[in-house]
């Protein structure tokens, strides 16, 4: 029997992780167009490592959801950088890339910390996500869902402030709130993705798909919705390629996404000759 | 009755309550062109990011005319060279000013002051160019076209003619003379560049926070003014000579 067969076979048992990865992978490729155009790609990696320990100190103290944890410290991350307002790139990416470190030293030692959980930390870091129960899909729907609609309504707000912040600001634009509602809806969605597929994957959506539609689309809004695209072929075509090779899924959706940019990209060199 | 589209009083600028230059007071009517001129480091950039809003001053008050808005053209270099845009896409993202974002249908509703901006700005044959792809120059006017997509009543340039060739320079300052004679818009270009700055000006502001230096006034003035040529000697005065033969 073929892999496409068994798999196809077996679609109850694996439905909701598949929907889930395409929810996830949409919804980060969509905000992750406008991580990409700030230059903040640093930012991903730093909260979805902070969201993974915000799950990991959940799990030692037991008395808080594991969702909650997470997005309670991605958006302290995320206070931080609203804070220092300075528009110093390097001061930034230093303040990141603490950020981060904390995050996955954090991660590891309080990981020590509940052996009991330690399968659930390997999920966290790397992304089974085999079994997604209904629950998690759920609350990954809602979420992403929220989010997705507050981009589309605020969509040409949050355009400007990529494209130019400055002439934004000039023009009158709520540039901070734009920026507070920007990070704060990437850090829920970073956090409610790390505790559902994993750290990995959440970083590898919200920069690789962007990345590759940048590299073709003929604006910001075409590049949006294509990024949103190769988000969710990445997260269904990633976890297909796990079954069949038996790879973790993350890892798999991870290597799909990277597949895609570099499709784009040699595509893109084409369409500029 | 002259009608001011931006009158600053008494104004002092600086960082974190330190003056950089003595007090600015001057106010800029429609059809004037004027140039915020002094060497590199002189407090040009400080100047104008208090004027638009962006720092905040240390005394003194800039205030805008009640029907006044400002168009900013900022230098080329501040957009990515990577963001995807057809100059279409770019000229349209300047309708938008306050919350108008959050309504749907404001840039379609808005479409005519999207043609007539393309159409001012000379850049209706490159509507649906990249505009990464396209020269120094043709940037340049699809910079001014985006300002004038919300109609302002002053546009301030930063460093517009940086980076080109006295070609593209010279195209630069006839479309912004046109714009002043159509639109009757005011214009606030800030250069390091004195003497090509000067000569199309009818106003300048002076500034050297080394020598603790502000003035501005008519650009005869300012030229003639005796720290301008005890600092610049007939620099600006053979510029306006030349400018007005």
């Amino acid at each position: 029997m073929s892999a496409w067969a068994t798999f196809w076979g077996s679609w109850p048992l694996f439905a909701d992780s598949v929907f889930a990865g395409a929810i996830a992978g949409g919804t980060l490729g969509l905000l992750g167009t406008y991580i990409v155009l700030r230059r903040m790609v640093f930012l991903s990696a730093a909260l979805s490592q902070t969201a993974g320990f915000g799950v990991t100190l959940s799990f030692l103290v037991g008395f808080i959801s594991p969702s909650l944890g997470a997005i309670a410290l991605t958006f302290a991350v995320v206070a931080g950088l609203m804070i220092d307002n300075t528009a110093d790139a390097a001061r930034r990416d230093s303040y990141l890339g603490l950020a981060f470190l904390i995050g996955s030293a954090g991660t590891l030692a309080v990981g020590t910390r509940i052996v009991q959980e330690m399968q659930d930390i390997q999920t966290l870091l790397f992304g089974t996500a085999v079994a997604v129960v209904p629950a998690d899909l759920l609350e990954l729907g809602i979420v992403c869902g929220a989010m997705v609609a507050l981009h589309i309504w605020w969509r040409r707000g949050f355009t400007q402030i990529a494209v130019d912040r400055v002439d934004a600001k000039v023009r009158g634009l709520p540039v901070r709130v734009l920026e507070l509602l920007l990070l704060g809806s990437i850090a829920v969605v970073i956090s409610v993705v790390t505790r559902v597929l994993g750290a990995l994957p959440a970083f590898a959506f919200s920069v690789l798909p962007a990345m590759a539609a940048l590299r073709v689309a003929r604006n910001v809004d075409v590049a949006l919705v294509f990024a949103a695209l190769l988000g969710v072929v990445s997260g269904v075509v990633g976890y297909y390629v796990a079954f069949a090779w038996d790879l973790p899924v993350g890892a798999s959706q991870t290597l799909v996404a990277v597949a895609a940019f570099a499709a784009m990209a040699a595509l893109g060199a084409v369409m500029k000759r | 009755m002259t009608t001011t589209l931006l009158q600053l009083d008494d104004l002092v600028v600086g960082y974190h309550g330190r003056p950089l230059l003595p007090p600015i007071s001057l106010e800029v009517g429609p059809g004037e062109q004027w140039a915020l001129i002094g060497p590199n480091g002189s407090g040009k950039t400080t100047l104008l990011r208090t004027l638009l809003g962006l720092l905040p001053a240390i005394s003194g008050d800039v205030t805008l005319g009640s029907e006044a808005n400002i168009g900013y053209v900022p230098q080329r270099a501040s957009l990515s060279g990577e963001t995807p845009g057809r100059v279409i896409d770019l000229v349209r993202g300047g309708i938008d000013q306050g919350w108008s974002f959050l309504d749907p249908l404001f840039v379609r509703r808005h479409a005519a002051e999207v043609t007539r901006a393309m159409q001012d700005g000379q850049v209706e044959d490159l509507a649906h160019q990249q505009y990464r792809t396209l020269s120094e120059g043709q940037k340049q006017r699809v910079l001014v076209a985006r300002a004038l997509a919300a109609n302002p009543q002053l546009l301030v340039l930063d460093e517009p003619t940086a980076a080109m060739d006295l070609s593209a320079e010279r195209g630069v300052f006839e479309l912004l003379a046109r714009l002043r004679e159509d639109r009757g818009l005011a214009v606030l270009v800030v250069s390091h560049h004195l003497t090509v700055a000067a000569r199309h000006a009818t106003h300048a502001i002076l500034v050297d926070k080394d020598r603790r230096f502000a003035a501005s006034g008519p650009m005869e003035e300012i030229a003639a003014a005796e720290e301008t040529t005890e600092r610049y000697g007939r620099l600006l005065l053979d510029a306006l000579s030349e400018a007005n033969p």
